[in-house]
């Protein structure tokens, strides 16, 4: 495996997230960026999308971001946008939604995947279909050697009685992936305490992910 | 989670991480803005609701500063401009298409001069219409009404530059537009700080009637004064720093602004084109002359990079023939004039261009996405589970059996979403409170039943005037006016006296001269249906107003009730609806449509099934279920009960 990239201090980091509204992936993007700029990193620049309060629409935010500033002021940090094939890690929340945005990744993304599929409506009324997860995988799989599911809604179910810790075991299991370098995990752990409702169980949630990605990533 | 958020106290020089809009509301901080007001939409409504959040949380704020959510867009403009004529800094922000309704007062707002005191208008544009009904290049009021326009790229230049707005506004007595878009309003960046400033106490209004009455003579005599304050902003240009060059030996170079500058750096980054020079304007109305025509001198060829219909590319190209420079000016002849820019997109028209090979890794992820896209399922907005929007649309269906021949006028909130499957029953949209507008016109030239939809905010905004309209004309139409308690569309703002019970629509739509009128719970949907085919027997403007709150905001509610009660140690009564006994009729999934009910296999069995964690237990299924499959339990009946508090 080779899923243990090397990142100079440098390089523009780049992070797609995406599920469904509702799942929290821009409460997610919040914390890896301000985890970032608590572990001092120069320049941090992501969209995301704000103002449609709908439950149901697709969701994508793209998180950026360099330790350190290149002296040449042409290969810094300008778009908070990450450009076709850029991603370094691709964090989804929904299989389905994964593949709405694929064209953001390439041979060296990472992709770590909530397993629970959130069928859009048109496919429970049966005028669409849902892809079956090994076709999914199969898919992402021609991109990427590095693609990981686990069912973290069904984790969260089982040890929070709470289907939204979900987004936070995604994180931890991330952050054991080594793709988003230069971040203390101890400036995620401050980040939830001072931006979340239920911090401890929060953290609790973000180590089980943490301790599963270890299991895998080694 | 502390209450107060830090990021708007922290002293100068430190940093904070904010979006675009974030930056913008600590920089009216600095500049010691007195008074806000706008109505909201994206991309600039969370501006105010960040305001509201500071104001809640900080009583000695709230002494010297104002947010208020206006009622629309022309009265929060005219609002603005009299709080800054008793000598504030005003701000008014407002999404593209609101600044076509508030235009007719920007008019003469733009004559008289926000003077003594200073107003900004943010105006969030909308390229590639990602949260909004059409797109328009928002630019060309400034040619028309004379507005210097600053345009920001990064939450830096938010905070930096809204205070440099303010400054120009101020000392020039004019109103400035300071632009945004949805990428810039929403990106996220470091933000070093300046000092906060409070502004002054005492405020007072001193009649002049040559400024404030723009009648004849004063309205010729202020439009000749307003070319000569943009010609006095015009002198001042090259004091304020705004435009950034950046060196290059290349005989093409490239002017822009904006967040196509960011995509712009990075795609030449990609094309190893690293000696292009690049001007980004901070400023692009008034243009600064000298400057332009500087950076042309050097070159054979200019590239205008910039989204939506050529503005700066007509501006240059007036210079280089004015001034007869012999450059040649490249813009939408290779750039799209609709749609979002990307890097990916301006590196592939640059590729062309500069005949580069473009990125072979974004090619490549292009290819191979194009290849399985069609097997993605396709995800319409829809309304969340539970909306009393969505069941109303249920019951219209119902008790409308000829759909041929009934015409629904759509509008604009969340029962846009009527338009996308599997509801299905919007015909056409135009504006706030356009669809009621039209159907005035539709009742007048066929026998067809027409319907039309309004929310509370959008009849409050402009749905009151066709509403007298359609009454004098004695116009047969149902309007369905959605009481949801929330301008729930742009992410749940106040509806200006609805969300605090001040003002009651049942009684406007009396006054107004409605005689049929019903108040009716889409909850209830049988009779709901009753009361829609009541409707239809009779002549006239009939009026039904849902009155229930969105399902977001009180499944919200309602779970932190019982949060607090279980941490209390209370127990609480818990309702579930549960599909026992499925026929597969697909009434609840393709007719209703709620997103908590899911098709899958049990047993080698297609059934539908209810996701408990999606589910908010309307129980809007569970009435209209035909084969009464579907079960109501009851898990500790004798429990307190936290139900949906009454809108
Ligand atoms: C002129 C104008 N201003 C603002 C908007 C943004 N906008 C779109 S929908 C909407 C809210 C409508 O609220 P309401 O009518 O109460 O419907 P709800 O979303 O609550 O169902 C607003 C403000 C717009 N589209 N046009
Ligand atoms: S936000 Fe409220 S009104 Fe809008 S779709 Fe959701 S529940 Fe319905
Ligand atoms: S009760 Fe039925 S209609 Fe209401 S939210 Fe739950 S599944 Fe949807």
């Amino acid at each position: 495996m080779n899923h243990k990239t090397k990142f100079q201090e440098t390089d523009i980091i780049n992070i797609v997230i995406a599920g469904t509204a509702g799942q929290g992936v821009i409460t997610i993007k919040r914390l890896i960026e301000f985890a970032a700029h608590d572990s001092n990193c120069q320049s941090i620049f992501g969209s995301e999308m704000h103002g449609l309060a709908q439950r149901e629409g697709a969701i994508t935010s793209h998180t950026r971001y360099q330790k350190i500033l290149s002296h040449n002021v042409r290969k810094n940090l300008y778009s908070p946008s990450i450009c076709y094939g850029g991603a370094d890690l691709y964090l989804g929340f929904e299989p389905s939604e994964v593949l709405r945005r694929a064209q953001f990744a390439s041979e060296r993304t990472i992709f770590c995947i909530n397993s629970r599929t959130i069928p859009p409506i048109l496919v429970a009324a049966k005028m669409d279909e849902y892809p079956k997860l090994e076709t999914i995988e199969k898919i992402l799989k021609e991109i990427s050697n590095n693609v990981f599911f686990i069912n973290a809604t069904e984790m969260a179910l089982d040890h929070f009685d709470d289907a939204q810790k979900m987004n936070m075991i995604m994180l931890g299991f991330a952050v054991a992936s080594g793709s988003i370098p230069f971040i203390k995990i101890d400036d995620y752990k401050n980040v939830i305490k001072r931006e979340l409702r239920q911090p401890d169980m929060n953290i609790k949630a973000f180590d089980l992910g943490y301790e599963k990605g270890k299991e895998v990533f080694g | 989670m502390s209450s107060k958020d830090n990021r708007f106290y922290l002293g100068e020089n430190k940093e904070a991480l904010m979006i675009g809009n974030e930056a913008i509301v600590r920089g009216c901080l600095e500049a010691g803005v007195g008074f806000v007001a706008q109505y909201p939409g994206t991309p600039t409504s969370d501006i105010g609701e960040t305001f509201q959040m500071l104001l809640k949380n900080d009583a000695e704020l709230r002494e010297y500063l104002v947010h208020h959510w206006a009622i629309n867009e022309a009265v929060a403009v005219s609002e603005c401009v009299g709080a800054a004529w008793a000598g504030s800094r005003v701000l008014n922000p407002l999404k593209h298409v609101g600044l076509n309704v508030a235009s007719d007062p920007l008019s003469v707002i733009a004559l008289n001069g926000p003077g003594p005191g200073a107003m900004v208008l943010v105006v969030g544009a909308d390229p590639g219409s990602l949260g909004s009904h059409q797109e328009q290049n928002d630019r060309f009021y400034s040619w028309m009404l004379h507005l210097p326009v600053i345009e920001p790229w990064s939450p830096q230049e938010n905070k930096d530059w809204i205070k440099i707005a303010f400054e120009l506004s101020e000392k020039h007595d004019i109103p400035v537009y300071f632009r945004t878009s949805t990428r810039v309003a929403h990106s996220r960046g470091i933000v070093k700080l300046g000092e906060i400033q409070k502004p002054k106490e005492k405020h007072h209004f001193t009649r002049n009637i040559p400024k404030y009455c723009s009648l004849p003579p004063h309205a010729i005599n202020n439009h000749v004064r307003l070319y000569e304050r943009i010609e006095e902003v015009r002198k001042e240009l090259p004091k304020l720093g705004l435009n950034r060059y950046i060196e290059g030996t290349n005989t093409t170079g490239i002017v822009t602004s904006g967040m196509p500058f960011g995509y712009t750096m990075e795609a030449l980054n990609q094309l190893n084109l690293n000696d292009v020079p690049i001007m980004k304007l901070g400023i692009i109305y008034p243009i600064n002359y000298d400057e332009i025509i500087g950076f042309l001198q050097k070159l054979n060829r200019v590239i205008i990079i910039e989204e939506l219909e050529p503005f700066l590319e007509v501006k240059i190209a007036e210079i280089c023939h004015k001034n007869n420079l012999k450059v040649e000016v490249i813009g939408q002849k290779y750039f799209p004039k609709f749609g979002e820019y990307s890097t990916g997109l301006v590196s592939e028209v640059l590729a062309k261009i500069f005949n580069k090979q473009p990125s072979q890794i974004m090619l490549k992820a292009q290819k191979y996405y194009n290849s399985f896209q069609n097997i993605i399922p396709k995800r319409f907005p829809t309304f969340c589970s539970g909306c009393p929007e969505r069941a109303t649309l249920y019951a219209i269906k119902k008790a409308t059996n000829d759909l041929e021949n009934t015409v629904i006028a759509g509008d604009i909130g969340c029962y846009v979403m009527s338009f996308f499957p599997p509801n299905e029953c919007s015909d056409f949209i135009i504006c706030m409170s356009g669809g009621l507008s039209a159907a005035i016109g539709l009742s007048s030239k066929t026998d067809q039943n027409i319907i039309a939809f309004i929310g509370d905010s959008t009849f409050l905004h402009t749905g009151m005037a066709p509403l007298a309209e359609a009454v004098n004309y004695d116009c047969n139409i149902i309007l369905f006016i959605f009481v949801n308690n929330w301008v729930a569309m742009t992410g749940h703002q106040e509806v200006v006296g609805v969300t605090n019970h001040k003002l009651s629509i049942s009684k406007i739509c009396e006054a107004i001269g409605v005689k049929w009128l019903k108040v009716a719970d889409s909850y209830d949907p049988h009779n709901l249906i009753r009361t829609i085919e009541k409707a239809k027997t009779k002549k006239g403007v009939k009026v039904i107003i849902i009155r229930r709150e969105c399902a977001l905001q009180a499944n919200r509610f309602r779970q932190s009730e019982i949060r607090k009660l279980k941490e209390q140690g209370e127990k609480v009564r818990e309702i579930m609806y549960v599909i026992s006994n499925c026929q597969m009729c697909m009434e609840c999934a393709r007719v209703l449509g709620c997103p908590a009910i899911r098709r899958t296999t049990i047993n080698g069995q297609e059934q539908m099934q209810i996701d408990q964690d999606r589910c908010i237990r309307c129980g809007v299924c569970f009435e209209i279920c035909p084969n009464h499959a579907i079960n109501k339990i009851d898990l500790y009946p004798f429990d307190k009960e936290v139900s949906f508090r009454e809108p």
